[in-house]
């Protein structure tokens, strides 16, 4: 591994997202110097990859990519991408050290420019996760179509290494020779927005995903409804049938002990609602219902939005789906208590929408050597002083921004990141 | 209109239910249960019902006697509220309401109660043999066995046995009479023509015999983390009702000839049949001892005392059975008899507090509420088509 000279700066934040990105453009306005350091290909968190945004149906890629921008063309911003950080540790006040991780991307990012020659050479096909495995991408690739920075990444884990992509690269940007490297870093302060993780939907067995190919997350159903959607249509995965009786299983990894996860997502009933008042103008001809046990439409103009899809059509159905079962036909078979009436019901579907919950994300602890950084009972970043100083977390100087501290939706976490960044402002002048 | 007992949730914790106020009536027990059907929607009714205390609901409901605890609404709650306990805990609570006497609820509530009565039974036979033992012979039979006719003539015990079998039947038929006031009496709005009680008895007998409604429970049993797809819980517990069922018969009916000192061949009746039935017992022993110790199903997770008194007084009886029997063809005179005594000083607390007042009481709750609820369906059907 290779090692390079110490670099030194204001604030380092950790995670390229909305929150993180807000945080950073923030502190980079107040003539701070920011290392913005984000673990995926690009920057733009989970934000970027949704389609609109609830209660107002705004644009998220929309809003998301100008601020990605922003981010990238700040001149007091300084952003590694695929990079990630460890061993934080608090040496005194106002001084962190930490080391920086560049991993390779086997591409040179200063020479490509992403013409995709070589993705369009490249013989591997595999899973893309970035369109949550509805469609394939190549082994060398952009990782989406508005990634920023817009450069391939060569997936070394399925690459064949046939070579074919350092023949074809116009500008010899293709290098199989990088390793990873280590910088060392130091820092008067830190900002924690490594975001949330969504659950795996198959530890709930019943449900079937996995199992039943039209059973489907919500992110897999939120990217057929963005405009760069793989199938440009709402198409159901096991025979490419236009879905016309769709059900969405809220709670799903929410509010369930079962699965390690007491607390409610904040997020699942609106994204959800918001997803059934897309499908209806996608497929006028479909009838979208909602299982669900309550739905909780607490910010503002969440239950006028909930409302209107009600109007739109929409069905709510109250009781929590037990088990899916499949019909020869692909078909889903739903099987619930309807608490209105209390009588076991059964009904059909011909896709079946798992709302899925929010989890914490469990690297951002790892990333602190000493002292160590606190998590609250349910594994987010614990927050020391809610009321007083949400941001503060147990080490004075690093402060917590977005879902880090737990579940919230975008306008909260833009919020947050606005008050992390104020607490490392003040905490540095002072 | 509906009495509410604000103090419910507090009683059945006694009964072992203590997590049930978690509910969030989300509806997912009863969407798993492979036992709940329309018109018998349960485990969350009977949650509803708990939490808001309407004791008289749930003294005429016949829900918790066919719940057979798979465990699956348990292990699947999104609260951990626990549903298939407290299916357990009312079944023990409605053995408590049906007893008209009282003992059966200071059994359940009350471990000075239940202990203390075992022991005084106990103590009871123990000073009755003291008194009225026969003569403790060492001198064996032309074979080489005890006399144990002598010491405890069979034309004695028989008389005990329908002494005590008199007792036990008038107690638990009046409990069962008192279930059939509180379930098809009270609290029922359908009108029952006397007809459909005869024309479903079928269904008492074939549930009484086979447990047939507990073989279809989706029991996901695994012993030793093995996945089966038949119910071995109903096997097993087919097996120990049918090897006590049969015990039953030859020490009630056919003492005299089960309690000789003749000592028939290996492969007689009288020595096969009793072979049958211990190793029936203590197969399906073994496995309830397994499942409440390992704890891997949800219905091992959470023990009663009741429950252990039940298997471990079972486990003695049928040990101390067989050591009578081995002590007997042996040969060892004072071995023989002081085991007998033990022997009977452990069955006879284990039926005269299990089966009318305890757990045992499910032997004929279980069965009937099947055939009432048959007779309730039946009769809502005829009523219906009127």
């Amino acid at each position: 591994m290779e090692q390079q000279n110490e670099l030194s700066f204001d604030t380092l934040v950790i995670g390229g997202g909305i929150a993180g990105s807000e945080a950073a453009i923030n502190l980079a306005n107040l003539d701070y110097k920011v290392i913005l350091v984000e673990k995926d290909l690009s920057l733009g968190g989970k934000m970027i990859h949704l389609s609109k945004v609830f209660p107002t149906l705004d644009c998220s890629a929309c809003i998301t990519t100008p601020k990605v921008s922003e981010t990238i063309r700040h001149p007091n911003i300084t952003i590694y991408t695929y990079s990630e950080v460890k061993n934080i540790v608090k040496v005194s006040d106002k001084k962190f050290t930490a080391t920086l991780v560049k991993k390779p991307r086997y591409v040179n990012e200063d020479l490509c420019t992403g013409c995709q020659e070589c993705e369009d050479k490249c013989p591997v096909v595999v899973k893309d996760q970035y369109q949550y495995d509805l469609v394939g991408r190549k082994a060398v690739y952009v990782p989406f179509s508005i990634a920023n920075p817009r450069v391939v990444n060569i997936d070394i884990e399925n690459c064949i290494l046939c070579g074919i992509c350092e023949k074809v690269c116009p500008v010899d940007a293709i290098d199989f020779t990088q390793e990873a490297v280590e910088i060392p870093l130091t820092v008067k302060s830190v900002i924690i927005a490594t975001g949330f993780e969504l659950f795996d939907p198959t530890q709930i067995l019943r449900y079937g995903f996995g199992k039943f190919k039209n059973v489907v997350t919500a992110m897999q159903m939120e990217r057929q409804l963005v405009p760069t959607r793989p199938y440009n249509s709402v198409l159901r995965p096991k025979d490419g049938k236009m879905p016309d009786n769709i059900a969405y299983i809220l709670c799903t990894g929410s509010r369930d002990e079962t699965v390690g996860n007491p607390i409610c997502s904040q997020i699942c009933c609106m994204y959800s609602v918001k997803q059934a008042q897309l499908l209806l103008g996608a497929l006028p001809m479909a009838d979208v219902s909602i299982y669900c046990m309550d739905i909780r439409a607490f910010g503002k103009g969440f239950c006028e939005f909930y409302q209107q899809s009600i109007g739109m059509g929409v069905e709510f159905h109250k009781g929590k789906v037990a088990k899916v079962t499949e019909k020869e036909n692909g078909n889903l078979i739903l099987r619930y208590e309807n608490i209105e009436n209390g009588k076991i019901t059964e009904v059909e579907h011909d896709l079946v929408v798992l709302s899925i919950g929010v989890l914490p994300n469990p690297e951002a602890k790892l990333l602190f050597n000493s002292p160590v950084i606190e998590s609250d009972e349910f594994n987010y970043i614990k927050q020391t002083d809610e009321l007083v100083c949400p941001p503060q977390t147990n080490i004075e100087g690093v402060y917590v921004a977005g879902t880090s501290s737990g579940p919230m939706d975008i306008p909260d976490s833009i919020l947050s990141a606005g008050a992390a960044s104020a607490c490392s402002a003040n905490y540095i002048r002072n | 209109m509906s009495k509410v007992n604000t103090a419910l949730a507090s009683e059945l914790q006694y009964y072992g239910a203590k997590e049930f106020s978690a509910c969030y009536n989300c509806g997912n027990c009863t969407a798993i249960c492979s036992l709940a059907s329309e018109n018998n929607e349960f485990p969350r009714k009977m949650i509803r019902l708990s939490t808001l205390g309407l004791e008289n609901e749930i003294e005429s409901s016949l829900e918790p006697w066919l719940c057979y605890y798979c465990g699956e609404c348990s292990s699947t709650c999104p609260r951990q509220a626990e549903p298939g306990e407290l299916m357990m805990s009312l079944r023990r609570y409605l053995t408590a309401r049906y007893d008209w006497t009282g003992l059966s609820r200071r059994f359940y509530t009350s471990e000075i109660w239940e202990l203390g009565a075992i022991f005084l039974l106990a103590a009871f036979i123990l000073v009755l043999f003291i008194f009225f033992h026969g003569p403790m012979t060492t001198e064996l039979t032309a074979e080489g066995g005890v006399k144990l006719n002598t010491f405890a003539p069979w034309k004695t015990i028989e008389i005990g046995d329908w002494i005590m079998a008199a007792f036990l039947g008038f107690f638990l038929l009046s409990n069962i009479f008192n279930m059939y006031l509180k379930v098809m009496v009270r609290n029922n709005n359908v009108k029952i023509p006397i007809k459909l009680y005869f024309t479903t008895l079928w269904d008492l007998a074939f549930n009484f015999a086979t447990q047939w409604e507990f073989s279809k429970s989706d029991n996901k049993t695994k012993i030793a983390g093995k996945q089966f797809n038949i119910s071995p819980y109903w096997i097993m517990h087919w097996l120990l009702m049918s090897s006590y069922v049969l015990m039953l018969i030859l020490i009630m009916v056919f003492l005299g000839w089960f309690q000789t000192d003749i000592i028939y061949e290996w492969w007689h009746p009288q020595r096969i049949l009793g072979y049958y039935a211990t190793f029936g017992l203590m197969a399906g022993l073994i496995y309830f001892f397994y499942n409440r110790i390992k704890k891997e199903q949800e219905s091992g997770k959470h023990s009663h005392l009741s429950d252990w008194v039940f298997i471990v007084l079972l486990a003695l009886t049928t040990i101390s059975g067989i050591l009578v029997h081995f002590f007997r063809i042996y040969g060892l005179p004072y071995s023989t008899y002081y085991m007998y005594v033990f022997h009977l000083m452990v069955l006879f607390p284990m039926l005269m507090i299990e089966v009318p007042f305890s757990k045992w009481s499910h032997l004929a709750y279980r069965p009937f509420a099947i055939y009432f609820a048959k007779v309730k369906s039946a009769a809502e059907k005829m009523n219906s088509k009127n």
